[in-house]
């Protein structure tokens, strides 16, 4: 989760890449052959346990149970609301954010003083945590998305501001001093320079701060609301709807491993981007 | 969480300053319960967190939560340290788990509660599976993540000096990851902390988050309050110590 606040360049640096250069191709495959594989066996798992009575139905019931109920629930028209809420939270979410991760970052690698300041409480709210003030924040904005959006923002932001000021004070200084000798504008050295040189560990920090969104968005739709696929998950369980909660579970856990998915191939191609230049 | 920058001391100044922040925030805060009736004054909050310390059924509910969390905690630590290092030394099980490892961080936990209510029954057990699932991956991320970038020198020491297992893991391995290791285990503290009172938001019998809910539905906004502050300041207090412990590691 909160974890690679350096990014993966440096990994590259230190392990025996010799084997992997040869054939990255292969290796990407298989490892995405053995996650599929997993999948696959847990489900198989689980319908072999519900026909052989290890439990009961309601408890886990059989994926061929789950999945055409997941596929109907798609197409049908009470999904939408639901989805969209929580698409509309989490989109909010990550640019408000993002935005002011970057903002923050910046001021903070202008005025490190600040930064230092701010620095203790940024690091232990970091961030997940901050789903504790959720009560608060229903009882002052009200149970609507916007309660959601600003608790989900803050999380988002933390580890947007830490990685890019981190990012920012990594940057060699023989870069900044080269844009001062060719007289760059302060705007020039931030955009043309310095956030370039932070980029993996900038984006190292939205990656985990898009995560930390959908983590955040989901807990507190579960926790209360009026409408959001966290919510229909409580509000199924709590209707003993086993299957219909399991079609909702299916198709969080599925979009969040498909965010991940493209989080990571976005980090990828960023990264190889930078190498290739 | 530096990497390389030369940090200057960080002086009683800064200290001052971070203090400063904190009394800026009640002042705020205190502004901000004049202004609306749903924001409880500082110093009710204050006083309603005094008398539920010295409440037996709150005490009660604070230790079970503590208890649960710890709980939660040790076993995210063990289980994800031992994982993290599996996966960190050998290749062939990162190449066939790793993706997902990274899948399953991304995933929003809460959503497995409903399964695990069953399996694990409503007591300690659900809460504590929670948390453990909160407070895995950091740890076992970071493990990973750390004994894979072990320079290979450092193996080859090893082998030189012909350390045996345990030695090499005991004299080599843990001082080389201690700064990836130290950060999982202080994000997992938090971690296994939001795992136990999410749970105990949804259902539980005893337990802090409980209380939390109870308060808010009954509009007793100072003791939630309270109790918001309290879990977000053991969480605080344990994040920080353990943050300054990494940087004096690196």
């Amino acid at each position: 989760m909160t974890v690679r606040t350096k990014p993966p360049a440096s990994r590259k640096a230190t392990a025996l890449p010799k084997a992997r250069r040869t054939v990255p191709g292969l290796i990407g495959a298989v490892s995405i052959a053995a996650t599929v594989g997993w999948i696959v066996l847990g489900g198989i798992l689980a319908e072999a346990g519900v026909r052989a009575g290890w439990w009961e139905p309601d408890v886990l019931p059989a994926p061929s149970e789950i999945l055409p109920v997941t596929a109907e629930l798609l197409r049908s028209p009470d999904f939408a609301p639901d989805a969209l809420r929580t698409l509309q939270e989490l989109v909010f979410s990550c640019l408000f954010g993002v935005a002011a991760g970057l903002i923050v970052g910046v001021g903070f690698w202008k005025a490190p003083g600040v930064g230092r300041v701010f620095e203790p409480y940024l690091v232990s709210f970091y961030a997940v945590p901050l789903v504790l003030f959720y009560p608060v924040s229903i009882v002052l904005i009200g149970i609507n998305q916007w309660s959601v959006i600003t608790l989900a923002s803050i999380m988002t932001a933390v580890p947007v501001v830490l990685n890019t000021w981190m990012g920012l004070r990594s940057v060699p200084p023989v870069y900044l001093r080269l844009a001062a000798s060719i007289r760059c504008s302060p705007a020039q050295t931030l955009f043309r320079v310095a956030m370039p040189a932070a980029a993996p560990y900038v984006f190292a920090g939205v990656r985990l701060g898009v995560v930390y969104a959908l983590i955040g968005t989901i807990a507190m739709e579960f926790t209360t609301a009026q409408a959001g696929l966290g919510y229909q998950i409580r509000y199924l369980y709590e209707s003993f709807d086993a299957v219909g909660m399991y079609a909702y579970i299916v198709v969080v856990l599925g979009a969040s491993v498909l965010l991940t998915a493209v989080l990571e191939g976005a980090e990828r191609l960023l990264l190889r981007r930078r190498t290739v230049r | 969480m530096t990497a390389t920058v030369s940090q200057p001391p960080a002086g009683g100044r800064v200290l001052a300053g971070s203090v400063g922040v904190a009394v800026a925030a009640v002042v705020l805060w205190e502004i901000g319960s004049h202004l609306s009736f749903v924001i409880p004054p500082p110093l009710d909050t204050a006083r309603a967190l005094a008398a539920d310390l010295t409440d037996a059924l709150f005490l009660v509910n604070l230790r079970e939560t503590m208890l649960a969390a710890t709980a939660a905690f040790l076993l995210s630590a063990a289980i994800g340290g031992l994982i993290g290092l599996g996966l960190g030394l050998s290749r062939v099980a990162r190449l066939l788990l790793s993706p997902i490892v990274t899948a399953m961080n991304g995933v929003p936990k809460i959503v497995l509660y409903p399964i695990l209510l069953p399996v694990f029954h409503l007591g300690y057990g659900s809460k504590i599976v929670m948390g453990v699932l909160f407070g895995l991956f950091p740890v076992l991320i970071n493990v990973m993540t750390g004994v894979q970038q072990i320079p290979s020198v450092y193996w080859r020491l090893a082998r030189s000096v012909r350390a045996g297992r345990w030695q090499t893991l005991r004299h080599i391995l843990l001082p080389a990851i201690r700064g990836p290791l130290l950060t999982g285990v202080r994000l997992a503290i938090s971690l296994s902390l939001v795992g136990v009172v999410l749970s105990e938001f949804f259902a539980t019998k005893y337990g802090l988050g409980r209380v939390v809910l109870r308060s808010y539905s009954a509009g007793d906004y100072p003791n939630m309050m309270g109790t918001i502050l309290l879990l977000i300041a053991v969480s605080f207090v344990l994040s920080l110590l353990l943050w300054r412990m990494e940087r004096r590691v690196r």
